[in-house]
C-alpha cells in the first residue's frame, strides 16, 4: 500500500507529516471549545426538540401506535421515509472525505473531518427512525440474540451498526493522523474499508424494499445502485450547504474552488439519479402491463406533487450547479438546499408508492379504523389521494429524531477537534 | 411430512361472513380485527357485500373468503429479522411467535396479501367483558404483528380449523396436502382451482375451486 502512494505521489488533503510538528500545536490551541453564543443557543434549542420527541415517543409506545397514521394496509410511514433518507445523508461527509483520500486524489480542502462528522449525526438519526417505529424497542436485544441472517433488515442493522463504528473509528484516525499517530497507509486503509462500507449501507437499505416480490414500486434491481446515487445526491448536496453555513459562521476556510468542485460533482450525482429515474420509468411502463400503475400513480396520480417536485428541484439543482454564471454562493446554497429537497421528495414516493398499489384491490372487504389511515371515506376514497400522510405526533417525533442528529453536530462543532488546520483550507 | 392446507369453493360460498365471526370468536380477537375476512369478488370498485361493474351486462359479484395463506415460500418468514414469523416444519404452518415479535412489520410489507396481517396498534380493546373462543388461543399483545394460525392450538388436538366448522355452504375442506387420499389433495385434483396472487411466487396453501 505505502509502495503505491509513494510510487504515485499521493496528494492528500489534510495530511502533511512535514506540518505535523506545527499542527499539533495548533490543534492544542483549538483542542478547546468553538464557538459563541449563537452555538450555544442552538445546541439548547435542539437539546430541548430532542428531548420533547422523546416525550412524544413515550406517549406514542404508552398510548399505542393507533395515535399514528399509520394502519395495516399502510403498516410504514414517515419514520421509515425518514430513515430511508437519513442513511442517504450519511453518505456524503463521509465519500467526500473518503474517496480523495482512498483514491490518493486532491480532496474538498479541509471539511474532511467536520464531513465526517455530519455522517455520524445522520447515521445516528437513521437509526433512531428505525427505533421509533419499533412496537416493540425494549425486545431490540432480540435482533443480537435470535438474528435471522436471512432478512434483509438484519443485515441493515449489522451494516448500519458497522458504519456508525467505521465513520467514528474513521473521524478519530484523521485526528491522530493529523498528530502523527495513525500512518498515512493506515488512514489509506480504513477510508477504503469506509468507502467500501458506504456503499454496503445504501445497497442494503435499498434492499430492505427491492427484495419484496409482493410491492410493485419497490420490486426492482434497479433500487441498489439507485439508493446509492440517491444517497450521494442529497449527501453531497448536505457537505455542500454545511460547509458553507461553517464558512459564513467562521468557523472554517473554504476555498470557493473547493465549493465549486462539490457543486460540479453535484450535478455529476444529480444527472445519474435522473438518469436512473428515467430507465425505472421506461421499464415499468413499456410492456403497458402491471408496471404502468406505478408511472401513472407517480406522473398523474396521488403521488404527482412529490414526483414533480424532485423533477423540477433536481433540474433546478443542476442547472445552478452546471452553469458557471449562476454558481453564485446564494444560489449554490439553493442547489443543495434544492437536491436534498428533492432526495426527500423521492423517499415519499417510494414509501407512499409501495403501498399505494393494493395487490388484493379487486376484492372489497370489511373496513374498521385499523385497515387503512383513510377508513371513513371508504376503500376507494382511502386510496383516492395518498394512502399515508403522518399524524401530528409522528411530526413531533420525527422532530426530535431531528434534533437529535443536529444536537449531536453541534456538540462536535463545539467541543471537537474537527476544525481544519491553519495551513489547508 | 404433514402440509396443512385448505381449500374454498367459491361456488358454494353464500358470503354469510359466519366463518370470519367463528373466527373471531375461536381466537378472542380484539376490537377492529379479523384474521378472516370474507371479500367481495366486485372487481373493487364498489363497497364490500355490493355488486360491482357495470348494470345490466357486466355486473360483478362473487365471495372470496381470505385469510393467511400459510405459503410454501413465505415472503414472510424470509424478511422476519428475528424469527418471530416461522414455517412449522412439523405442518407447514406459517406461525408467529407474539414474544419474540419486535413490531417492525417487515412482514406486512413483505406480503403480498395485503391485509391478511394486523398490527395491534394499540393496547387489545374487546367490546366483551370476558373472553370468548378457546383458552389455548394464545393472547394477544399490544404492538406485535398477528395473523390466522390455522388455528394452530385446535388442529395440534386433531381438531378443524374453527373457520370450517359453520360454514353454512359447506364450502371449506381442510386436510393435508402431501396426503393424496385427503378431501383437500382429491378436491384440487378433480376440480378447477386458482389461487390468489400465484405470480408471486410465493406458493400458498390455501387452494380456490372456481
Amino acid at each position: 500500500m505505502s509502495d503505491i502512494n509513494n510510487g504515485v505521489g499521493v496528494i492528500d488533503d489534510d495530511f502533511n507529516p512535514a506540518a505535523a510538528p506545527k499542527a499539533r500545536e495548533a490543534a492544542g490551541a483549538r483542542a478547546a471549545t468553538w464557538g459563541g453564543k449563537g452555538l450555544t443557543v442552538g445546541i439548547g434549542v435542539s437539546a430541548v426538540i430532542t428531548l420533547i420527541g422523546i416525550v412524544l415517543w413515550v406517549m406514542q409506545l404508552s398510548g399505542g401506535m393507533v395515535q399514528t397514521a399509520m394502519r395495516n394496509l399502510d403498516s410504514w410511514g414517515l419514520y421509515i421515509t425518514m430513515f430511508m433518507f437519513f442513511v442517504g445523508l450519511s453518505a456524503g461527509g463521509l465519500i467526500i472525505s473518503s474517496v480523495p483520500k482512498a483514491f490518493g486524489i486532491k480532496g474538498f480542502g479541509g471539511i474532511s473531518k467536520v464531513a465526517v462528522f455530519s455522517s455520524i449525526a445522520c447515521t445516528v438519526a437513521a437509526i433512531g427512525f428505525v427505533v421509533v417505529d419499533l412496537g416493540q424497542p425494549v425486545r431490540l436485544w432480540e435482533l443480537f440474540a435470535y438474528s435471522n441472517l436471512g432478512s434483509p433488515l438484519m443485515w441493515d442493522i449489522i451494516v448500519l451498526g458497522t458504519y456508525l463504528i467505521l465513520s467514528c473509528v474513521y473521524l478519530w484516525a484523521q485526528v491522530q493522523a493529523e498528530k502523527g499517530k495513525v500512518s498515512h497507509t493506515a488512514l489509506r486503509v480504513i477510508s477504503v474499508v469506509a468507502l467500501v462500507c458506504a456503499v454496503l449501507v445504501h445497497s442494503v437499505t435499498a434492499w430492505i424494499f427491492g427484495l419484496q416480490q409482493g410491492r410493485e414500486m419497490w420490486h426492482t434491481a434497479l433500487l441498489a445502485p439507485w439508493f446509492v446515487s440517491s444517497a450521494l445526491v442529497c449527501g453531497t448536496a448536505l457537505v455542500m450547504v454545511a460547509s458553507m453555513a461553517l464558512r459564513a459562521a467562521g468557523y472554517l476556510k473554504l476555498d470557493q474552488a473547493h465549493l465549486v468542485k462539490l457543486a460540479k460533482l453535484l450535478a455529476v450525482f444529480v444527472l445519474v439519479d435522473l438518469y436512473f429515474f428515467g430507465c425505472d420509468l421506461l421499464t415499468e411502463a413499456f410492456p403497458a402491463a402491471d408496471g404502468m400503475a406505478v408511472v401513472d400513480m407517480l406522473v398523474s396520480g396521488p403521488l404527482a406533487p412529490f414526483f414533480w417536485g424532485e423533477i423540477v428541484l433536481c433540474v433546478v439543482a443542476a442547472v445552478i450547479c452546471l452553469v458557471p454564471s449562476l454558481r453564485t454562493n446564494p444560489l449554490l446554497a439553493v442547489a443543495g438546499v434544492a437536491a436534498i429537497l428533492a432526495i426527500l421528495c423521492k423517499r415519499v414516493q417510494l414509501l407512499v408508492g409501495g403501498f399505494q398499489i393494493n395487490g388484493l384491490a379487486d376484492y372489497a372487504g370489511p373496513l374498521t379504523p385499523m385497515t387503512v389511515t383513510g377508513w371513513e371515506s371508504g376503500m376507494a376514497g382511502a386510496y383516492q389521494g395518498m394512502v399515508y400522510w403522518p399524524a401530528p405526533i409522528e411530526w413531533g417525533v420525527c422532530l426530535g429524531v431531528i434534533g437529535l442528529a443536529v444536537l449531536i453536530f453541534l456538540l462536535g462543532v463545539k467541543y471537537l477537534p474537527l476544525r481544519p488546520k491553519a495551513d489547508e483550507q | 411430512m404433514t402440509h396443512y392446507g385448505m381449500v374454498i369453493d367459491t361456488e358454494k360460498c353464500i358470503g354469510c361472513h359466519v366463518c370470519a365471526m367463528a373466527c373471531k370468536l375461536e381466537n378472542n380477537l380484539p376490537n377492529d380485527m379479523w384474521w378472516n375476512r370474507v371479500l367481495t369478488d366486485n372487481g373493487g370498485d364498489a363497497e364490500f357485500d355490493m355488486v360491482g361493474g357495470t348494470y345490466p351486462d357486466d355486473l360483478k359479484f362473487g365471495y372470496i373468503p381470505v385469510s393467511c395463506q400459510h405459503c410454501e415460500n413465505p415472503a414472510c418468514v424470509k424478511v422476519c429479522p428475528v424469527g418471530a414469523t416461522y414455517r412449522d416444519p412439523e405442518t407447514g404452518v406459517v406461525r408467529q411467535d407474539y414474544d419474540k415479535c419486535i413490531g417492525c412489520r417487515m412482514c406486512m410489507s413483505a406480503c403480498p396479501y395485503n391485509g391478511v396481517r394486523s398490527f395491534n396498534w394499540e393496547d387489545p380493546q374487546y367490546h366483551m367483558d370476558y373472553a370468548t373462543g378457546s383458552k389455548d388461543a394464545p393472547a394477544h399483545q399490544k404492538h406485535v404483528v398477528e395473523k390466522c394460525t390455522f388455528c394452530y392450538h385446535r388442529t395440534s388436538q386433531g381438531e378443524e380449523p374453527a373457520c370450517m366448522r359453520l360454514c353454512v355452504g359447506r364450502a371449506r375442506f381442510w386436510g393435508d396436502l402431501d396426503d393424496p387420499d385427503s378431501d383437500v389433495s382429491k378436491m384440487i385434483a378433480s376440480r378447477n382451482y386458482k389461487q390468489l396472487l400465484e405470480d408471486r411466487g410465493t406458493k400458498p396453501s390455501v387452494y380456490y375451486l372456481v
